[in-house]
């Protein structure tokens, strides 16, 4: 790859967990700008976080609705 | 005494606690599916998850009372159900500690693009040498430990202090444990994309 940013590296994790202070986040902005194989990377993270989110999706059973409504307190 | 009629205010009392009862039941349900959500993916089957969020339903409804009002409820109720699946005595796994891993955030998605033909080919085409079902299991390839915390942070949503709150460990735990969930997972994704 042609990117030998390793600061940048190690900033992607808090910048897509949004941890980072302002200056560190106008300081990753301004790098990425500068720096496609960095911004590919880190929007590949993006998208890498919400492919997992999606993949791992199974709907709760209908039945398992009705048995979680059916605890509640009968008054 | 006992046996006198209650008061007006016990009445109010009596029937205010029955509308917050309520009110705290119907708000709980609706959190239901996000944490099944977190539940399905802290356990193995479909079925240990249902278990488990049912007994979480059945903990929290009868001690309601120890809820603040206020407080992040959905957090609350996945207190619980970490509690309760702590408590079930999952199987202990080995602690991958010892085992190297690949340096480097990056790590993922060269290996992903040094698979495409391309020359620079966008983030989308990298993407798609994963597919849906090597990310489940993937993920069920980290250890428990390691995996809550990915769980409850990168599908539940829940921050590095909901979290640590949560799991009752500290805040630099998570991030620790989180770093390391995330490099086994990439690892695992990128054994997979490369056998497919």
């Amino acid at each position: 790859m042609g990117c030998g940013c390793t600061d940048c590296e190690k900033m992607m994790q808090p910048y897509i967990d949004r941890v980072l202070s302002d200056d560190q986040i106008a300081e990753a902005k301004e790098h990425l700008a500068a720096c496609p194989p960095c911004e590919k990377r880190f929007r590949f993270e993006e998208k890498l976080r919400a492919f997992v989110r999606v993949s791992v999706e199974e709907p709760m059973s209908d039945g398992l609705k009705a048995k979680l409504a059916g605890l509640r307190s009968t008054l | 005494m006992s046996e006198s009629a209650p008061t007006a205010a016990e009445t109010r009392r009596i029937a205010e606690e029955a509308r917050d009862r309520v009110r705290f039941e119907e708000e709980a349900l609706q959190l239901s599916d996000q944490v099944y959500r977190v539940a399905r993916r802290m356990v193995s089957t479909r079925e240990e998850a249902e278990d488990l969020v049912q007994d979480t339903y059945a903990r929290a409804f009868r001690s309601w009372q120890q809820y603040t009002p206020g407080t992040n409820l959905r957090a609350w109720l996945l207190r619980i159900l970490t509690n309760l699946n702590i408590d079930r005595g999952r199987r202990v796994q080995r602690t991958p500690e010892q085992q190297p891993l690949e340096e480097g955030d990056y790590f993922l998605y060269n290996r992903l693009e040094s698979t495409i033909s391309d020359d620079n080919p966008d983030e989308e085409r990298v993407l798609e040498r994963l597919s849906q079902n090597a990310v489940v299991d993937a993920l069920a390839e980290v250890p428990h430990d390691f995996r809550d915390v990915l769980v409850l942070v990168d599908i539940g949503e829940f921050s590095y202090a909901e979290a640590a709150q949560i799991l009752d460990i500290p805040v630099g735990t998570v991030m620790s444990r989180l770093h390391r969930a995330r490099r086994i997972l990439k690892q695992q994704l990128a054994e997979k994309a490369m056998a497919a």
